[in-house]
């Protein structure tokens, strides 16, 4: 299962053009692009971070969940609570991944005995539930929300550097872990979990801990947006539709692989900026409608998109409804 | 036969630079995007040809209706002065016309936050106003120090908003505290007269937001000045925004309360009372905070809605001569009449706006700022006809409570200046 | 508390456990032939709420009759969701992600289209009857409840006779129990799956036709019915029609007697918890737990 061999020069490309991305972003702020542009990349770097962290989960071990908002919220309360004690931003952030993955492990020990669709209709629960707790409890403000005590001068950019950070964190990280032992063993789980059981693998242990690393990741996307807003309400962050958002991009993108999640999240950025801007009442029906033509026509979503048109253009037939998910399942193998 | 569920693969065998590749591709193209949509000329010398104005409100979503309705107040008020040329501008020398730019929130905090921060960074505006509801408005007031521009709220009356040192920020709105307040002194009057008996039961159930928060802390701040008055026996908050609230209300019927006050949304007046009245729940007075005399109430509750009691902020028959005319601009544009106090907040944001700028004699934004901060508007539509804001920011006008009557009617109750009827201290069976 | 306003509880519990059974028998029927959770639920019920809106104003009649016209509407209205889309997603002896994620792209659209033909404000429907209750010696039951709690009644006894007395019913419980059995002995799955999910749909719309005369919606109404659903649906055991009613009358009780110790701000947290603890600790369900009470006999 080792990588094509023309990997080795390819793969010193792609840190060079890895490292190339990285220092374009760095000098965003200083060439002088408008206040609102930076605004929007700090969100789309957001939307990556949590992408690719649900796609930790929901991609490559096929444990889908309804519930990433609850990691969010939870890293957003645990990073505004320790900021407005007096706690350096930094160290906050990470405390709110730290909070987050604590919750994650509180809510996977019970959950992940339950199967697909059961563990994503619990995770739906959980998440109303927390809400609802959360909009009650006195110690972090209830439905008043939690407002951050204001503390020196606002600098945009150093909150759209610690939103790159995070993004490029999370990228790191999900390309280690595909290319790693444990990547290979949650894939393994992802098509047939008793078997990788068989096989040696742990999937409780290794579900638990991939969740864990996503909500990590979530959460401090949380710490850097509480940050940045200064004012976080159960209502928002622990949103279903926070939830929904956040697997959105992925499944749009196309779960599993690295650049899936990368382009849902700056697709749907851009798109929820104008359509907010210019036609509000749409949303709903548009990532909707993407859901069910991803589902029928190509589960792979954009990324399989990308990659069928390219099969196509060497000759190859597209087909209808149905025939996404069939061919998908051709590719697999099938079930047993 | 085993789930295969969705899954891409070949993932992890591809070589890492197209990931990277896309990634660049797609971020760059992110930047292309709001960079072609954002960038507006910057406000630099000479004059603009309008006076831009930012507004963000709920249009649709669960405060859509209060919303539009402010944002017509809005629209009343800018095409009256407009329709005389405008705001006289001394630094352009000339009168200078409101130019709007509308964003419709959806009653989402996100969303209200994002364009907030939106219009105050790229379309080169003078002031926004904003938010209509406590927590809509919360969101937005951390934006306006950031880009130091001035705001406006019409529709957010929560006091925690006004108190955190923020330099940028004016709200129109009177705080809930003082109608928690006003509320009680209202009862304590009627005990006076002897028309309500002393140590009568209390019940409050209001929502667990900031305004329902505040609401209880003016109540409890007049019943530490007046100990004996009244007993208060059951004191909860439910969550705003439910349907079924049967629950609280079976609780509040084992407290055998006298009084029953209550703070919350319109929605879930409505939603409660309805359930109120089915359980066969009764008390002598009731009142909703700021609700009561809202026509969809009316027409939703019918005889049930009578002899509520409520404390507000303006209502159209309050006997001022420029309520009267605003009453009827309002009619001539939009065929209604204004319902409840929506409108008249958001016309008078707008004249107070115009004032500062007056008196400011510039666009620059902080001297627009400063200009707000001493304005003063002498005829103003709200109970009192003075409008300023504090220090602090809020303004602080003085309520008035009216009582439902049947047939569609309302009396105003307190203060004594400007009854118009009796009041009812014993709901009749 | 006194006896009176227990008994009070009771009655109402029991009203609602009605509405709920119907609420659910929906998403029961799906699930049984075709093995698949509809998340597109809360949206039908929605739509079912819009449409006795609609009938409410638009014809004279009242707005309780006209609900019941909701089941033949939304039947063909499943049956149209199922051709257009849902035959699509192949089958399987579990719920499969690509149904769970299409029918939950579903749910987002049918918001879509509440809010742009309707609105975003809060409906409700407003009759005479609205007020009106019923008092028995000390125990006041709100008329409106009454009648949709004897509407739901009579669609289930209306399901009962379909599902033991023809052949469609039969083969629908056939398929629920084995398909593969189901298949060797003739049943046509794709015709029946498609007559069942408009079954489910029917008693779905129907289910928020009724509910729309009790509370006010929005486009975003259902959410909260549907997870109740899944809750009622998993306690009855996920396949059997009658402990769908036993789920129901479960968490009817529980919700209205939590009122005696949750604060009323918790109480909508109390379907969720349960949520969770039914598909930790009863997976199969009372039906479950009573067949290996019975086993073990």
């Amino acid at each position: 299962m080792s990588a094509a061999p023309a990997s080795r020069t390819t793969s010193r490309a792609a840190y060079a053009v890895a490292a190339l991305a990285l220092l374009a972003f760095l000098a965003v702020p200083r060439v002088g692009i408008p206040n609102n542009a930076i605004r929007l990349l700090l969100t789309t770097f957001l939307w990556v971070t949590t992408s690719l962290a649900w796609n930790l989960l929901g991609g490559v071990t096929g444990q889908v969940s309804f519930g990433f908002a609850v990691f969010y919220g939870l890293g957003a309360y645990a990073a505004g609570l320790s900021i407005n004690g007096g706690v350096n931003p930094y160290a906050a952030i990470a405390a709110g991944g730290a909070v987050a993955a604590f919750g994650s492990i509180l809510i996977g020990l019970p959950t992940f005995r339950l199967r697909g669709p059961y563990f994503a209709i619990a995770t739906i629960g959980v998440n109303e539930a927390v809400r609802i707790v959360m909009s009650n409890l006195e110690i972090t403000g209830g439905a008043s929300g939690l407002r951050l005590l204001q503390a020196g001068r606002f600098s945009q950019a150093e909150h759209y550097y610690a939103g790159l950070g995070v993004a490029a964190l999370a990228f790191l990280v999900s390309w280690r872990v595909t290319h790693s032992p444990f990547g290979l063993a949650l894939r393994a789980i992802r098509e047939d979990q008793d078997a990788a059981a068989d096989l040696g693998v742990h999937p409780f242990r290794c579900k638990l801990a991939v969740h864990a690393l996503a909500a990590c990741l979530t959460g401090m996307a949380g710490g850097v947006f509480v940050r940045y807003t200064a004012f976080i309400h159960p209502d928002g962050v622990f949103a279903f539709a926070t939830s929904t958002s956040i697997l959105l991009m992925p499944v749009i993108g196309g779960l599993g692989t690295l650049s899936g999640p990368v382009i849902g999240a700056a697709v749907y950025s851009i798109v929820q900026e104008e359509m907010v801007v210019h036609f509000p009442q749409f949303h709903l029906l548009l990532y909707g409608a993407l859901l069910i033509l991803i589902m029928l026509f190509e589960p792979g979503g954009l990324a399989g998109l990308w990659r069928r048109l390219a099969r196509g253009l060497r000759g190859r037939n597209a087909g209808g409804p149905g025939e996404g998910i069939a061919a998908q399942q051709q590719l697999t193998g099938g079930g047993s | 036969m085993k789930n295969t569920g969705i899954g891409v693969h070949g993932g992890s065998r591809r070589p890492a630079a197209r990931p990277a590749i896309v990634c660049i591709v797609v971020l760059a193209l992110t930047l292309l995007g709001p960079w072609g949509s954002g960038i507006e000329a910057a406000q630099g010398a000479g004059c603009p040809d309008a006076i831009r104005i930012g507004l963000v409100f709920p249009m649709t979503g669960r405060e859509g209706r209060p919303g539009t309705y402010q944002v017509e107040g809005i629209r009343l008020a800018m095409e009256l002065i407009n329709a005389k040329g405008g705001v006289y501008v001394k630094e352009c020398g000339k009168r200078l016309p409101f130019k709007e730019i509308l964003y419709d929130d959806q009653s989402d905090q996100g969303r209200s936050v994002q364009l907030v921060e939106r219009t105050m960074s790229s379309d080169n505006v003078v002031a926004v106003i904003g938010a209509y509801s406590s927590s809509l408005g919360q969101a937005q007031s951390v934006v306006p120090d950031r880009y130091q521009v001035p705001w406006i709220s019409p529709g957010a009356g929560a006091s925690t908003i006004y108190s955190q040192g923020r330099k940028w920020i004016f709200g129109v709105l009177s705080p809930v505290e003082l109608l928690g307040y006003t509320t009680m002194k209202f009862l304590g009057s009627l005990v006076d007269q002897g028309k309500l008996d002393k140590g009568l039961k209390i019940a409050i159930a209001v929502e667990n937001t900031d305004h329902g928060k505040e609401y209880v802390e003016g109540v409890n701040r007049w019943i530490k000045e007046n100990p004996t008055a009244f007993k208060v026996v059951f004191n909860e908050s439910f969550q705003l925004g439910g349907t079924d609230f049967s629950g609280i209300l079976q609780r509040m019927k084992a407290a055998n309360a006298d009084i029953f006050l209550s703070d919350a949304h319109l929605q879930d007046y409505i939603a409660m009372h309805r359930q109120y009245t089915q359980m066969g729940l009764r008390h002598r007075m009731v009142s909703y905070g700021a609700r009561g005399t809202e026509e969809p109430a009316r027409k939703a509750l019918g005889p049930a809605a009578d002899y509520i009691f409520a404390g507000i902020w303006w209502h159209k028959n309050l006997p001022y001569p420029q309520v009267k005319a605003f009453v009827q601009e309002h009619k001539k544009k939009y065929q209604r009449e204004p319902d409840s106090y929506y409108p008249s907040t958001a016309y008078d944001s707008v004249r107070i706006l115009a004032a500062a700028i007056e008196s400011a004699g510039s666009l620059e934004r902080t001297a627009v700022r400063n200009g707000l901060r001493k304005a003063r508007l002498t005829d103003s539509l709200l109970p009192g006809q003075t409008l300023q804001f504090q220090e602090n920011g809020q303004a602080m006008t003085p309520f008035v409570i009216v009582q439902n009557k049947p047939g569609d009617k309302v009396d105003f109750v307190y203060p004594e200046d400007s009854r118009t009827g009796e009041v009812v201290t014993r709901i009749p069976r | 508390m006194g006896l009176d306003d227990l008994l009070n509880l009771f009655v109402a519990a029991i009203l609602l456990a009605g509405i709920y059974t119907t609420m659910s028998i929906g998403m029961t029927v799906i699930y049984g032939v075709m093995k698949m959770v509809n998340l597109a639920h809360a949206g039908f019920m929605m739509l079912g709420a819009y449409f006795a809106l609609e009938m409410s104003q638009r014809l004279p009649i009242d707005p309780l009759v006209t609900s019941v016209l909701a089941a033949p509407v939304f039947f063909l209205l499943g049956i149209a969701t199922h051709r257009s889309m849902v035959r699509f997603v192949p089958v399987a002896d579990e719920p499969t992600l690509p149904s769970l994620l299409l029918l939950f792209g579903l749910w987002l659209v049918l918001q879509n289209v509440g809010y742009a033909v309707w609105g975003a404000d809060d409906r409700s429907i407003f009759t005479p009857l609205t007020m009106a209750t019923f008092r028995f010696e000390g125990i006041v039951v709100p008329v409106i409840r009454l009648v949709v709690f004897g509407i739901a009644l009579l669609s289930l006894v209306a399901l009962h006779l379909f599902l033991h007395h023809t052949w469609f019913g039969r083969s629908v419980r056939a398929l629920t129990q084995n398909r593969e059995a189901g298949q060797l002995a003739g049943i046509d799955t794709g015709r029946t799956a498609m007559l069942t999910f408009g079954l489910g749909i029917a008693f779905t719309g129907l289910a928020g036709a009724l509910l729309a005369n009790l509370y006010s919606f929005t486009p975003d109404f259902g959410g909260s019915f549907m997870l109740r659903s899944f809750v009622i649906t998993v306690l009855g055991g996920l396949e059997s029609f009658s402990g769908v009613a036993i789920g129901a009358i479960i968490v009817a009780l529980i919700e209205t007697f939590s009122i005696l110790v949750v604060p009323a701000s918790y109480q909508h947290a109390i379907s969720f918890i349960l949520l969770v603890v039914v598909l930790l600790v009863l997976p199969g369900g009372i039906e479950g737990l009573l067949q290996r009470w019975r086993r073990l006999r």
